[in-house]
């Protein structure tokens, strides 16, 4: 069975935060390293972040999604490497290649920006259920039709890819040939698609008509199911970052 | 001879939760129904009958050959499988070229598909809806529709994952008169079932399922009499032989027709 969420179930502290503390996490450590554009800091953030992953046992899960975006980082450095218009300083050239120390930095820095917004959000997502992360925002103040969007969106892709595989089973079992040449997975295009695209509609329908039996659009007040998590340090954790990113504001207006 | 052979059969899905631990069973001509509470392994077990999975450890032989040498698909010419809901597969939007699509694939000709076809769809009676789009029949003709799509095949062995599921009392009529036919042209009927009624009826050969491991086996007569075995699989006797046994009849029913002879005679005597 395909699992539903990326959230990894361990026990660790970073567990035990709550949801809006690590979201805060994000866009704290986001916005600082577009607040103090130097690299010694923005390296250190995102080695916080790794830091972050490694205590919540989670270090391993980023590893593909890190991989992913090693393009995009290749790209920076080549590009920023060879055309940024500050470049003056050669750093060293492979044949007519020539790397400029200036867009190197700067290449380093997008970079580092990069990761550190990846493995920010990985803490989130890989140690959040997202459910849970919904109820607090709604609590909060958000629209439950919001709620209920971003939910449904996190959970579009494992749904389709277990109906997905029911359909495979059934178009196989019927003497369907999936895997082979590009030709046999042209032909096996339509009979995959057709009940995946139908069916999601449907239980989209489904979906919709049970929310609103269940009285989803009523406009008195709601409760919650599940009781409020106790989390641990809340306030603190909070606090520091709110400080944080106070102070390097301050940093910024007064240098 | 269409016979399966299933040696130490292992299945997991993920390695640590064994779903089958050590399946041994012989499958021959008898229609054969399948029983055991949800999540007893059944749906896997044929899964894996129709190799669209593969042993973890063990072996399935189908007539002497191991289904780990063929894909799911170069299987279909021998087994066909019909799943539980039908509308994981219906893509054509109309009922004959959604019919027609398994027999193609196996290799039949445009004549021979639309015959093969048509003739399904009879056995079904929903010949007169040959152009009807799939979407615009009821869930119960649909998953009509999806047995005419195997049946149109025209294999030696069948399979079933729950087809009483959403029928009425005609659809059940009508399942068992294919099922009956399927047998008298000598095939292989293996069926998962949650009504034991209809299996106590129906079917010569029962095995129970529980907990990934054959609990009873046996001619639907000796299965059912025991009614322990059935309790330890969380399952209970068909309906006639429930009412036999409150009436303290001697001996085991399991079809109406069994039991009101018997109650006949009774009175008569």
């Amino acid at each position: 069975m395909s699992t539903m969420t990326l959230y990894v179930d361990k026990k660790s502290f970073i567990h035990h935060v709550a949801p809006l503390t690590k979201l805060l996490y994000v866009m704290v450590s986001i916005a600082i390293t577009y607040i103090i554009p130097k690299l010694e800091f923005v390296l250190f953030v995102t080695l916080t972040s790794l830091l972050i992953l490694a205590i919540g046992k989670v270090f391993r899960k980023i590893l593909p999604i890190l991989a992913l975006s090693i393009l995009l980082i290749i790209s920076i450095i080549i590009v920023q490497g060879f055309f940024h218009p500050e470049n003056q300083t050669v750093l060293y050239s492979i044949g007519f290649i020539t790397f400029y120390k200036e867009g190197l930095t700067f290449a380093a820095l997008l970079t580092l920006r990069v990761l550190n917004m990846i493995m920010s959000f990985g803490i989130l997502i890989l140690t959040t259920k997202h459910d849970e992360l919904v109820e607090d925002l709604i609590k909060k103040g958000m629209s439950p039709k919001i709620g209920y969007v971003l939910l449904s969106v996190l959970q579009l892709i494992p749904q389709m890819r277990a109906t997905m595989g029911k359909i495979t089973d059934a178009q196989r079992s019927r003497g369907m040939e999936t895997e082979g040449n590009l030709l046999v997975r042209v032909k096996a295009f339509f009979p995959l698609i057709v009940p995946v695209v139908l069916n999601s509609l449907h239980n989209t329908r489904e979906r919709a008509i049970a929310l609103e039996v269940r009285g989803f659009n009523t406009k008195m007040k709601k409760t919650f199911l599940n009781l409020s998590k106790e989390y641990q340090y809340t306030k603190t954790i909070q606090s520091i970052l709110w400080a944080i990113l106070i102070v390097t504001i301050a940093w910024r207006i007064l240098s | 001879m269409n016979t399966i052979q299933v040696n130490n059969l292992h299945f997991s899905y993920t390695p640590g939760s064994s779903v089958l631990n050590g399946i041994d069973l012989e499958l021959d001509q008898q229609t054969t129904a399948i029983v055991g509470q949800n999540g007893a392994g059944k749906s896997t077990f044929v899964k894996l009958l129709k190799g669209l999975l593969y042993p973890t450890k063990g072996e399935i032989l189908f007539k002497g050959k191991n289904t780990r040498d063929y894909t799911a698909a170069s299987l279909a010419k021998d087994i066909g499988l019909v799943f539980q809901n039908p509308n994981d597969q219906i893509f054509k939007n109309n009922v004959i070229s959604e019919v027609m699509f398994g027999p193609l694939n196996i290799g039949q000709d445009d004549q021979e598909a639309r015959h093969n076809a048509i003739s399904a769809l009879k056995k079904v009676q929903l010949d007169d809806k040959l152009d009807t789009n799939p979407y615009d029949l009821s869930l119960s003709e649909r998953k009509m529709i999806s047995i005419a799509s195997i049946l149109a095949m025209n294999t030696n062995i069948v399979i079933f994952d729950e087809p009483t599921m959403g029928q009425d009392f005609a659809g059940k009529e009508k399942l068992k008169e294919i099922i009956w036919d399927l047998r008298d042209q000598g095939k292989l009927i293996i069926c998962i079932l949650h009504d034991m009624d209809f299996a106590a009826e129906v079917f010569e050969r029962t095995i129970v399922f529980n907990q990934g491991n054959v609990l009873a086996d046996g001619p639907s007569r000796e299965v059912f009499k025991q009614k322990n075995i059935l309790q330890q699989a969380h399952l209970e006797q068909p309906s006639i032989t429930q009412i036999a046994n409150e009436l303290g009849l001697d001996g085991n029913y399991l079809t109406d027709e069994e039991l009101i002879q018997a109650l006949k005679e009774k009175m008569t005597s």
